[in-house]
């Protein structure tokens, strides 16, 4: 099992405000601490933000990306960069897309090069006007990790509903469940059935954050989690 | 407003005499910016270029903001950002946020952009930059004015066209580190004529960029700098077509490295003193802004070092 904190809205918090949620992660014993951009607010930044976040915290630091709208390599760069920047603790979260532009996008972090024909994108272009162009191009830098956690929205990540079986994960990385900050470890377990999942709890203050990290982390981490320990 | 110095131009290249991995040069570049805060600069630079073997930086405002996670009052900006080659909505969400949470400290510099290959690898045709730039920098300028808090948008120019683009509009600007003094007065001089026409009042100072090196033993340093630079020359030249049609491209690079000192005619190099005097006159032509490039390609970090500190003192002499 994995905690994550998170997503904070960078569309409603203040530095000062990220900084306090993000100590408190640490101090929680989260595994990771999540930002989320919203464009439909107007507020980009998502991987730039985690970046940010990098520098003021040694866990892991995640961004929830509103991906589709714009082409696939301003996404692939944004994350090799802050992955670089960060020494390989970024981890990401689509929102949209379609498949051939998630697929664009993983062939780049892992380092292809480039000839990609879809339906929709082409990469390299070779329109007419900009020649001569290889006729193969890379993602450079390359993201730190050999591959970044990329977790998307709507194809294979699930919203967590109390009382809800959660669906077995299909991808690489264990599947993701956005849960509410006040959310019970039995209620999580019983919706997972105990299988590997990376719960990230949307606490909204330090203090809901150091609770939610007292309530979950021991049950989660550890089955068979003494009751004497949580009476403490 | 006083004499405010830039350190740049930090390109996170893994050159080939050095081809050091790029989570160094990152953990290298936030040191030095962490050195530029503790010697009083106002800012950071990065420049921007996308699928280049040596690993250009290709995402200015993520790097960014790893700078401003790392320091507390220092600036970071783009030196230059290319931005028809980007989504402006994108850049315009990505630069009010990362300003806002890096709490006012975000410079945007844009410029056209010139490889074919960026430009295609993003399924844009270069010889439609101009209408591109034309199109976003209006929207940008007015996300920039409409941010809480707002951000700067410099406009970079090396001609008089890119100057009257940027006059239109009332956009300060950025110079290229190429020009003379008498080709920054033509450059102004288009530029205030452009804003006139279009019944705006400019903004009175602008930015410029600079080589700068400063040392205190000319002949150990340049004996060090000059295959940096000549490397640097190289890269550049590479990128664009010999002049001569009939010019096969290795020779034409070759020629270009031999050929340093006609590129590097403008730089600044000498004694914190010298260096000093030389900066001021820029200031005089009104720009109150100099991004001194003194980071070419990847220096050896001792003779970075150096250079840095060096230029820490010219600072605290041209900043009253």
């Amino acid at each position: 099992m994995r905690l994550g904190l998170g997503p904070i809205a960078l569309a409603r918090t203040t530095r000062a405000e990220l900084e306090a949620l993000a100590r408190a992660a640490v101090a929680a014993s989260f595994d990771a601490v999540w930002v989320a951009e919203s464009r439909a607010e107007g507020v980009g930044g998502g991987l730039a933000a985690a970046a940010l976040l990098s520098q003021l915290v040694p866990i892991r630091v995640g961004a929830v990306v509103d991906f589709g709208d714009h082409h696939p390599l301003y996404t692939a760069e944004d994350i090799a960069v802050a992955d670089i920047a960060s020494q390989g603790r970024i981890e990401v979260l689509l929102r949209g897309g379609t498949e051939e532009q998630v697929r664009l996008l993983v062939e780049a972090l892992g380092g292809a090069h480039l000839r990609f024909e879809g339906a929709t994108l082409r990469v390299p272009a070779r329109l007419e006007a900009n020649q001569p162009v290889p006729d193969a191009i890379a993602l450079n830098p390359r993201p730190l990790q050999p591959a970044v956690p990329l977790w998307v929205e709507g194809i294979d990540a699930v919203r967590w509903r109390k009382g809800a079986a959660a669906p077995p994960t299909s991808g690489r990385w264990p599947v993701m469940l956005l849960c509410p900050g006040d959310v019970a470890a039995e209620d999580l377990l019983a919706a997972t059935g105990g299988a590997a999942t990376y719960f990230l709890v949307n606490a909204t203050s330090p203090q809901d954050a150091i609770a939610a990290g007292r309530r979950l982390v021991g049950p989660l981490r550890m089955p068979d989690f003494p009751d004497w320990v949580r009476r403490q | 407003m006083s004499l405010r110095l830039g350190l740049g131009v930090f390109g996170m290249q893994s050159v080939p005499q050095r081809p050091e991995h790029h989570v160094k040069l990152y953990a290298d570049l936030l040191e030095d910016a962490e050195l530029a805060e503790s010697l009083g600069f106002d800012s950071i630079w990065l420049s921007e270029h996308h699928f280049w073997f040596d690993g250009y930086c290709p995402a200015d405002i993520a790097a960014a903001g790893a700078i401003l996670g790392r320091t507390k009052k220092l600036r970071a900006g783009t030196a230059v950002m290319l931005l028809p080659m980007h989504s402006v909505e994108k850049v315009a969400a990505d630069a009010a946020t990362i300003n806002r949470i890096g709490e006012g400290r975000l410079v945007l510099g844009v410029a056209l952009g010139y490889r074919d290959v960026e430009f295609d690898g993003f399924g844009v045709r270069r010889k439609d930059r101009g209408r591109l730039m034309d199109s976003m920098l209006p929207r940008l300028a007015e996300a920039s004015r409409a941010a809480d808090p707002s951000y700067p948008v410099y406009v970079g120019v090396g001609t008089a066209v890119a100057a009257q683009r940027a006059g239109r509009l009332g956009l300060p600007l950025f110079a290229d580190s190429t020009m003379n003094v008498g080709e920054l007065q033509e450059m102004l001089a288009a530029y205030n004529e452009a804003a006139a026409t279009a019944g705006i009042k400019p903004p009175a100072k602008h930015a410029l960029q600079r080589d700068v090196f400063v040392t205190d033993d000319r002949e150990r340093d340049w004996a060090e700098l000059l295959p940096e630079l000549r490397y640097m020359r190289r890269q550049y030249g590479s990128w664009s077509a010999p002049q001569e049609a009939a010019e096969p491209v290795d020779a034409y690079v070759e020629r270009l490295s031999g050929d340093i000192e006609a590129k590097l005619k403008n730089l600044v190099m000498g004694s914190a003193d010298e260096v000093a005097g030389e900066l001021r006159r820029f200031e005089a032509l009104g720009f109150d802004l100099i991004v001194c490039r003194s980071q070419f390609g990847n220096l050896p970090r001792p003779l970075l070092r150096r250079a840095v500190e060096g230029l820490g003192r010219v600072r605290a002499m041209v900043e009253r």
